[in-house]
């Protein structure tokens, strides 16, 4: 047997992440805040209740379709903390460059994250900048934590699903992912399909500031939709089903994952949330979300089952009915 | 943007409408194998097992590429990674596939240049930046991949390539079928006949082992209303006692095939007997490059011979490649072997039927 090592598998966002994350770190680092699981740790300082979380970017290219690995970095820490029924303020950025980068390339990415942090009204208030020798790290990494608060009364937790919420997810899914990929040497699509990164933010507040119950919250990167509702459904000990008619994908992405064999509900999308919401609430937090301006396709997909716990079913368009389980095996390398 | 042949294919009301009529024509208990690894996770993907009849079995046969090769091909793949100097190419599923020692993702993990291609071309021109480095590819296909690796064995003599060559274990799907009706206790009443392979071959392959055996044989696309449509025609074929051979994928199988592929395919490889994980030897299932193309031979290039070297104990990969148990009746299922922690390559491959039942259900 050759001896234990780290493999890409580890971070794929997957069955094998979870088992580092409970296994190792878990066991060394435990504590109430991070046993939570959530996208972030909620902080309780003087009263105020703050969410902190933290993010590293190493996606390959750097420069995609709709963006670069700049405004991924700020995007989605800004989505982490808003996942947490938090209003972002605050972000850290930590640079790891490889020697030889091109100046201007490293002037486009900054000038990505100045643009993302502006729009969505958050300060970049710390940093730390590093450069390795040609061939240590690949091209550029970048790592961001911020820190937001969150309004009284406000509580959403991957913890908190109850049978009867209807599901919301508030875009077309696998976006991010299969634009990635697509931009990748040798896999050149031909077709107008780009990253969904944005900042979730706006909409989030305007569902959390409405006064609608809102039960979990989560944005759908690595691992992708069928990963992140496995997590809800285990975290919050409920079933949970799905329609696959209903589920919003775009046909070139389709496309791709057909000719390649992916299976678009476990590939990372950068702007989209998952909303957990009690049936009566359920029309109105989706008309909110359908106003906001990276909400526009957002459907119901699906509901919150009492039978079942840990589980996710998919209706299949032929009436069939499958499991979903988390993503086993790395699907995508390096997509965030 | 619509999807043509897709959305068509997966049209609800069509399909509650095959299902109806399965249901209704359905009597005698059958048991059905599809021989490829997209059919068995087309079948998975569309919940097709939740609508059927339940005296209807859909066994998955050896059509998954990866769960057929033999454990000492995987340990050849793994040599070539501890070689220096050498590019390992490969498509993504062999990487986690676990030989006697390591696996080509392992040996990665160490330090060895193991790459991911979409296509053998990849390779190719993988050779062409790398002059001063050997580059293998693991060839690991049915018909479906095997003329665009003879098609890449032209594009190495034309480019003058010379750094590039390719360890075959390709095999062959008729004689694999034909095997399986010889081996005691194989219990199958209707072929569902792989739709890409076919797209190579022609229906025409096909017909001296449904002369010999006389069992129903539909050949089938991949999308929920083709296979509905296939296992619809298998089931009336045996209700009424009159197994045919059929093409319910006519849009894209012909009689004859696809011709310029197969001469291509025959024109670099022979055939060749091959090793079959679990199975064993069937003659002339296999394709090894001819004599005039050796010099492209991985094997014969790098001396590499590796003995046979026996299946992981309690592996039931071989006996579930022909039908004879399920993955749940095989005693590492969901224990020892995992997605995770495979033992067999059913269980690593995202096509093969160990890694599907687990994932869906």
């Amino acid at each position: 047997m050759t001896e234990e090592k780290i493999l890409l598998d580890h971070g794929s966002g997957g069955k094998a992440s979870h088992a580092l994350f409970s296994d190792m770190i878990l066991p060394l680092f435990e504590n109430s805040e991070l046993s939570k699981q959530d996208d972030g740790a909620i902080l309780t300082v003087d009263g105020t209740r703050l969410a902190f979380s933290t993010d590293s970017y190493v996606v390959d290219p750097i420069f995609f379709p709709g963006g670069n690995i700049g405004d991924l970095a700020i995007n989605g820490t800004i989505n982490d903390i808003s996942m947490c029924g938090a209003i972002p303020q605050f972000i850290s950025v930590g640079l790891i460059i490889e020697e030889g980068l091109p100046i201007k390339d490293f002037q486009r990415i900054l000038e990505a994250m100045a643009t993302a942090a502006k729009k969505a009204g958050v300060k970049i208030v710390t940093g730390d900048t590093k450069v390795v020798p040609k061939g240590k790290a690949d091209k550029i990494f970048i790592n961001t934590s911020g820190i937001g608060i969150i309004p009284p009364d406000v509580n959403v937790s991957g913890s908190n699903a109850k049978p009867g919420d209807k599901i919301i997810v508030s875009g077309t899914i696998a976006d991010h992912g299969i634009t990635v990929l697509s931009s990748r040497e040798g896999l050149k699509f031909d077709s107008d399909i780009k990253t969904d990164s944005a900042p979730l933010n706006k909409m989030v507040q305007s569902i959390i500031q409405s006064d609608c119950d809102i039960h979990v919250l989560r944005d759908p990167t690595r691992g992708g939709l069928g990963t992140t509702l496995n997590e809800i459904a285990a975290q919050s000990n409920v079933g949970i089903t799905i329609e696959e008619s209903f589920l919003p994908i775009r046909g070139p992405v389709q496309g791709i994952c057909e000719l390649l064999g992916f299976d678009p509900l476990y590939i990372a999308n950068e702007g989209k949330v998952i909303a957990f919401v009690p049936q009566k609430d359920a029309q109105k937090v989706l008309e909110i979300i359908q106003r906001d301006e990276f909400g526009k396709d957002a459907v119901i997909i699906g509901e919150v089952i009492e039978k079942d716990p840990g589980k996710v079913f998919l209706q299949t368009v032929i009436g069939g009915v499958r499991i979903i389980d988390m993503l086993t095996g790395e699907q995508l390398p390096r997509i965030c | 943007m619509a999807l043509k042949y897709i959305e068509e294919y997966r049209d609800g009301s069509l399909a509650r409408d095959l299902v109806k009529k399965i249901h209704s024509v359905s009597k005698k208990d059958l048991r059905l194998m599809e021989v490829c690894g997209t059919h068995t996770m087309s079948i998975f993907r569309h919940g097709i097992r939740s609508v059927l009849p339940r005296g209807v079995t859909l066994l998955s046969g050896p059509g998954c590429p990866v769960c057929v090769t033999a454990q000492k091909d995987i340990d050849a793949f793994v040599e070539f990674a501890r070689v220096k100097n050498v590019i390992v190419t490969t498509f993504g599923d062999l990487i986690r596939v676990p030989g006697s020692s390591s696996s080509l993702g392992k040996e990665k993990a160490d330090g060895a240049d193991v790459r991911i291609v979409y296509s053998v071309f990849d390779a190719v021109n993988i050779a062409r930046e790398n002059k001063d480095k050997e580059v293998v590819f693991c060839g690991v296909g049915f018909e479906t991949t095997i003329p665009t690796i003879a098609a890449s064995i032209l594009m190495g003599i034309e480019g003058k390539v010379d750094n590039f060559s390719i360890y075959s274990a390709n095999k062959l799907t008729p004689p694999a079928l034909a095997a399986l009706m010889e081996t005691d206790g194989v219990e199958i009443d209707g072929f569902m006949l792989p739709g890409h392979v076919s797209v190579i071959t022609g229906t025409d392959a096909y017909r001296d082992t449904f002369e010999k055996y006389n069992i129903p044989a539909v050949i089938a696309g991949f999308e929920p209303i083709d296979i509905l449509q296939a296992i619809l025609l298998l089931i009336q074929q045996n209700e009424a006692g009159r197994p045919a051979l059929e093409n319910a994928y006519p849009r894209a199988v012909s009689d004859a095939g696809n011709i310029k592929a197969k001469q291509i395919m025959h024109q670099i490889f022979e055939v060749c007997n091959a090793s079959w994980r679990g199975i064993g030897e069937i003659p002339s299932s296999g394709m090894a490059l001819k004599k005039e193309y050796q010099k492209f031979d991985a094997a014969i290039k790098f001396g590499m011979d590796m003995p046979d070297t026996p299946e992981p104990k309690g592996c039931a990969c071989g006996e579930i490649l022909m039908g004879l148990k399920t993955p749940e009746e095989c005693l590492l299922y969901k224990k020892k072997c995992t997605p995770m922690t495979p033992v067999g390559p059913c269980m690593v491959s995202s096509e093969g039927s160990c890694a599907a039942f687990y994932r869906y259900s």
